[in-house]
């Protein structure tokens, strides 16, 4: 029974993970706290709700085909808003940043329950992911494996990218030093656009893979985005690896609480958030003034 | 000497005549629209004082909660509690919403104050979400997502119309309080804390206690709207405290204008109409609520406001300040 819960809460943690990365790696570069970034994962749902039926409806390739699309189109989206109008405000006041993405909920809210209606909707599994693999006594539904599997892949290729390619190097560079990056000749404008865009697809990817495991709607984002922010603030706030721990941390506890305590989960991990930060302001105390 | 005197009086004279105004044209429109109008004035006047509470912290302190509404829902909840499972007759139970807020402040601000900027805020988020958690899901002593109802009358029975003045009594007298905060030694210290800590601790102050004395006050105040509110709808809900109404008191800050001490009364006045009316005409309001902020964060970045006081500087008034 812990093994199954376990094996659950990894599954969620990696979830939570594909959430997340985008959300702290836009603000690793740009220091903006994307607070639409569930909006954008609950985009990148309705899009696969969409197309699923559209490309090849109950087989692996349709299903996997219908988030790859819907992720590419959420980051045509969050460019677009990148290029019109986050552009204007990096450097500004922190409120004003988290004010400008507050909006952008509000809209996307209301273009969803525009397009698609207030009620839930459910996005088919493919008919190969459907069973459970039966070990000893447990049943382990298939496709929380398969997620899992696809989210390594996602982590995998990230790592790739950042260690060992061009845009991977100006990634680090902008996140570790912005304005040595920019002296440098690294297009600061371009950076920030693609790392955006990156994040984005990543919160598109996000909803799309998780769109068959529940209900479908509207009220998506602000559930979404509390779950990141909690992840990102107990991995660090930019700190790719910090997330990744911070998931599996995020998800066991949610797994197992709800197992042992099922009232007090939720507010078990809000409590190690408060803890992290309290610990970073103790430790910052002990370091130099800044 | 009479001239230095004239000078002195007469932005205060402004004042008077701007609250006498402001307090009559809200009373005309109380007592001459009807009941509608008497629960859409009394919500307007509740939101005020939760705004502004909020807007002492964000507009001086520098400080962004982004989970004011713990304070809210904690003042409802101090009321409510307090006669459910304390027995504590309604009158006297008043008492508990403010003073539960006030040490949720206390305890979650000790925690707060020691960070700075984004992870202040995130910490602040934090510490909304568990009180919201913990009304949720405490079924036996909190009522869980049931909320408490049906413990008093609502209004303690008042007609609407009476009730709209009686709040707008109570929430003259909260502003009149945090006005005095703000222009008070206290105050200064409260500015220049938000403006610059290391420059103010060089000065002596403490910054940490000095932003903890302000999250102490602005939670009170919080707690003081909750109550009202409790006391308006007869019930608390775990809503009260969630990620929701933390959003309306921060759009009505950022919407009324930061820097400026009736930003909050301006935005709770202006998104609460807003709020009330829009969706009457049209299901988008939504979008349209998100327009108005990229508006207000591209264009005019001091709110609604900034505005007036641009109007009255061109009108030779300094009253609205």
């Amino acid at each position: 029974m812990i093994l199954v819960q376990l094996v659950n809460g990894l599954m969620e943690g990696m979830m939570l993970f594909l959430i997340a990365s985008g959300l702290t790696l836009i603000f690793g570069v740009s220091r903006i706290i994307n607070f639409a970034h569930g909006s954008l994962y609950m985009l990148g749902a309705f899009l696969t709700w969409q197309l699923v039926p559209l490309l090849a409806p109950g087989t692996v390739a349709g299903f996997f085909g219908a988030v790859l699309l819907s992720a590419v189109l959420v980051a045509v989206i969050g460019t677009i808003f990148e290029m019109l109008i986050l552009r204007r405000i990096y450097g500004a006041d922190t409120l004003m940043q988290l004010i400008i993405t507050i909006a952008l909920v509000f809209i996307l809210r209301d273009a969803v329950r525009t397009i698609w209606g207030p009620n839930s909707l459910s996005v088919p599994m493919p008919d190969a992911m459907m069973g459970a693999l039966v070990i000893g006594d447990n049943f382990f539904p298939i496709f929380p494996f398969v997620i899992f599997g696809a989210g390594l892949v996602v982590v995998l290729a990230m790592i790739l990218v950042i260690h060992f390619t061009r845009a991977g190097i100006l990634l680090r560079a902008a996140t570790d030093d912005r304005g040595m990056a920019s002296l440098l000749g690294v297009n600061e404008k371009l950076v920030f656009t693609l790392v955006f865009a990156a994040g984005c697809f990543l919160a598109g990817l996000a909803g799309g893979m998780a769109a068959p495991y529940g209900d479908v709607n509207y009220l998506l984002d602000t559930t979404v985005i509390v779950s990141a922010f909690i992840v990102c603030v107990i991995g660090g706030l930019g700190n790719l690896y910090g997330a990744l721990a911070g998931a599996m941390v995020v998800g066991v506890t949610k797994a197992m609480g709800v197992m042992f305590f099922p009232r007090l989960a939720m507010v078990l991990i809000f409590l190690i958030m408060a803890a992290v930060l309290v610990a970073r302001s103790l430790g910052r105390q002990a370091g130099p003034a800044r | 000497m009479m001239a230095r005197l004239a000078r002195a009086e007469m932005p205060r004279l402004r004042q008077m005549l701007f609250v006498a105004g402001a307090v009559a044209a809200l009373e005309a429109v109380n007592r001459l629209t009807g009941v509608s109008g008497s629960l859409l004035v009394a919500e307007i006047i509740i939101m005020m004082v939760f705004a502004s509470s909020l807007n002492l912290l964000m507009s001086f302190g520098h400080m962004v909660s982004f989970g004011h509404a713990a304070y809210f829902g904690l003042g409802s909840y101090g009321f409510a509690l307090a006669i459910t499972r304390f027995d504590v007759p309604a009158e006297a139970a008043l008492v508990f919403g403010p003073l539960l807020a006030g040490i949720g402040g206390l305890v979650f601000g000790a925690l707060c104050v020691r960070l700075t900027e984004i992870y202040f805020a995130m910490l602040t988020l934090a510490c909304a979400q568990i009180t919201y958690t913990v009304l949720f899901q405490w079924y036996d002593f909190t009522g869980g997502d049931t909320g408490l109802t049906g413990f008093m009358t609502p209004r303690f029975g008042l007609s609407e119309a009476n009730f709209a003045s009686a709040a707008m009594v109570l929430a003259l007298v909260c502003l009149y309080v945090l006005w005095r905060v703000v222009h008070s030694p206290l105050g200064l210290a409260i500015r220049s804390v938000g403006q610059d800590r290391y420059r103010a601790e060089a000065l002596g102050l403490s910054p940490r206690r000095v932003q903890l004395v302000a999250f102490v006050i602005s939670a009170f105040f919080a707690g003081v709207a909750g109550t009202l509110f409790a006391v308006f709808h007869g019930n608390a809900f775990p809503d009260y405290a969630g990620l929701g109404f933390t959003l309306d008191a921060l759009i009505m800050v950022v919407l009324g204008g930061l820097n400026s001490f009736l930003g909050g009364v301006w935005g709770a006045l202006v998104y609460t109409l807003l709020k009330n009316f829009v969706p009457l005409m049209t299901a988008h309001w939504e979008l349209i609520l998100g327009l108005i902020l990229l508006a207000i964060v591209l264009v005019m970045p001091h709110g609604l406001a900034g505005g007036v006081k641009r109007l009255a500087g061109m009108l030779g008034w300094g009253a609205l300040r």
